[in-house]
């Protein structure tokens, strides 16, 4: 029972942390330099 | 051209507007499931278009069929390219995609087109990697993101890939992961700006593979919040909206120049139901003007020879193109 009862708390635990750690933090930096620009007609060539 | 339209959503209406408005049209048959509730839709387009009942099984003869509506597609586009008709796809489902290409040998012996996916990814994503090309010796990776939902079965589509697996090429072989993974921060032109991107089931790299041979990995991802991620494996927790709002298509090339290493990337900000309308219109024209590389079931990467023209076109329409400029990712 016990055992049952730390292998039930353990697994409790470890979809906690795995949650958290899948929901927090991002998918890297956004870009330090440069930016989108529209290109004119003329440049699509 | 004769013009046949089955659906009528967010995507589908727009393909209406762009069809009933082209002077290379000269009639539009649009196929509901409810006639007599979106004939007053169509009666402002003119009377060159009309709204019939039918299914796959009684699909009325054209010189192209654009296909918007979602499920049952493969059977329709066979109907359509049996009654001899070029037929256009607005499909995202990768197995659905899989199905479509597999029409290509049919297509070939009937000298007609399946543009296989004609939305904004897959769709403009192939046009936006075709277009880039150009620039490059050698390419060695293609790498698609999206943001963004049209309308509900868009989402619904949405939902569900982040939940299955995604397949992308890499070395030469597909590799299979889980939807929901690999998290990767994408900047999107304004007003998306940046996006956390996950892999999920999407079609894009079925149909850029075969169009850059030798290219060593082809990836596609989508953006999601937190909540679709945690939520993706449960039914949806409410209906989608009638149409998203602006999203966005972000395609990254890499590959060499000149034996310098190269990252080229193009986007485009608008609505995803709006590209996907404007994407499929235009296609289908193309289709009837014979204007793309050959006959058979194909994405636009591989059917699109001049994807400069394609693009100046779609910016016609209101569709501009970006580019990526001055970034620490140009080597």
């Amino acid at each position: 029972m016990k055992a049952l009862r730390r292998t039930l708390i353990a697994l409790g635990v470890t979809v906690v942390i795995a949650g958290i750690v899948r929901l927090r933090g991002s998918g890297g930096t956004p870009p330090q330099r440069g930016g989108w620009r529209e290109l004119p007609a003329d440049e699509l060539d | 051209m004769r013009a046949v339209l089955v659906g009528l959503g967010a995507v589908g209406t727009r393909v209406a507007e762009a069809l009933a408005a082209s002077d290379a049209v000269e009639s539009l048959v649009v196929i509901h499931r409810d006639p007599r509730r979106v004939a007053p839709m169509l009666r402002g387009l003119g009377p060159h278009v009309e709204v019939r009942l039918g299914g796959a099984g009684d699909m009325p003869r054209g010189d192209v069929t654009v296909l918007a509506a979602p499920g049952g597609m493969l059977r329709s586009a066979e109907a359509a390219l049996a009654g001899g008709s070029h037929v256009v796809c607005v499909a995202d489902d990768p197995a659905e995609v899989r199905g479509l290409l597999g029409l290509d040998s049919m297509a070939r012996a009937r000298g007609r087109t399946v543009v296989a996916a004609a939305a904004m990814a897959p769709g403009l994503s192939c046009v936006l990697a075709a277009h880039l090309r150009a620039g490059f010796d050698r390419i060695e990776e293609v790498h698609v993101a999206s943001a963004g939902t049209g309308g509900p079965a868009c989402a619904r589509r949405h939902h569900a890939a982040l939940a299955a697996l995604a397949t992308d090429w890499e070395d030469g072989e597909w590799r299979r992961r889980a939807g929901g993974s690999g998290r990767e921060l994408v900047w999107f032109p304004e007003p998306v700006g940046g996006a956390d991107c996950y892999r999920a089931a999407l079609a894009d790299p079925l149909l850029l593979v075969p169009a850059f041979p030798g290219c060593r990995r082809v990836a596609s991802r989508l953006a999601a919040t937190r909540r679709d991620r945690v939520t993706s494996w449960l039914p949806m927790l409410r209906p989608p909206h009638p149409e998203g709002l602006v999203g966005a298509v972000r395609v990254e090339v890499r590959g060499w120049v000149g034996g310098r290493a190269e990252t080229k990337i193009l986007g485009v900000a608008v609505a995803p139901a709006v590209a996907a309308g404007a994407v499929a219109a235009q296609a289908a024209q193309w289709a009837t003007a014979g204007r793309f590389a050959r006959p058979g079931a194909a994405g636009l990467a591989e059917l699109v020879t001049t994807p400069g023209a394609f693009l100046r076109e779609l910016a016609e329409a209101g569709i501009t193109v970006a580019a990526f400029q001055g970034g620490h990712l140009e080597l």
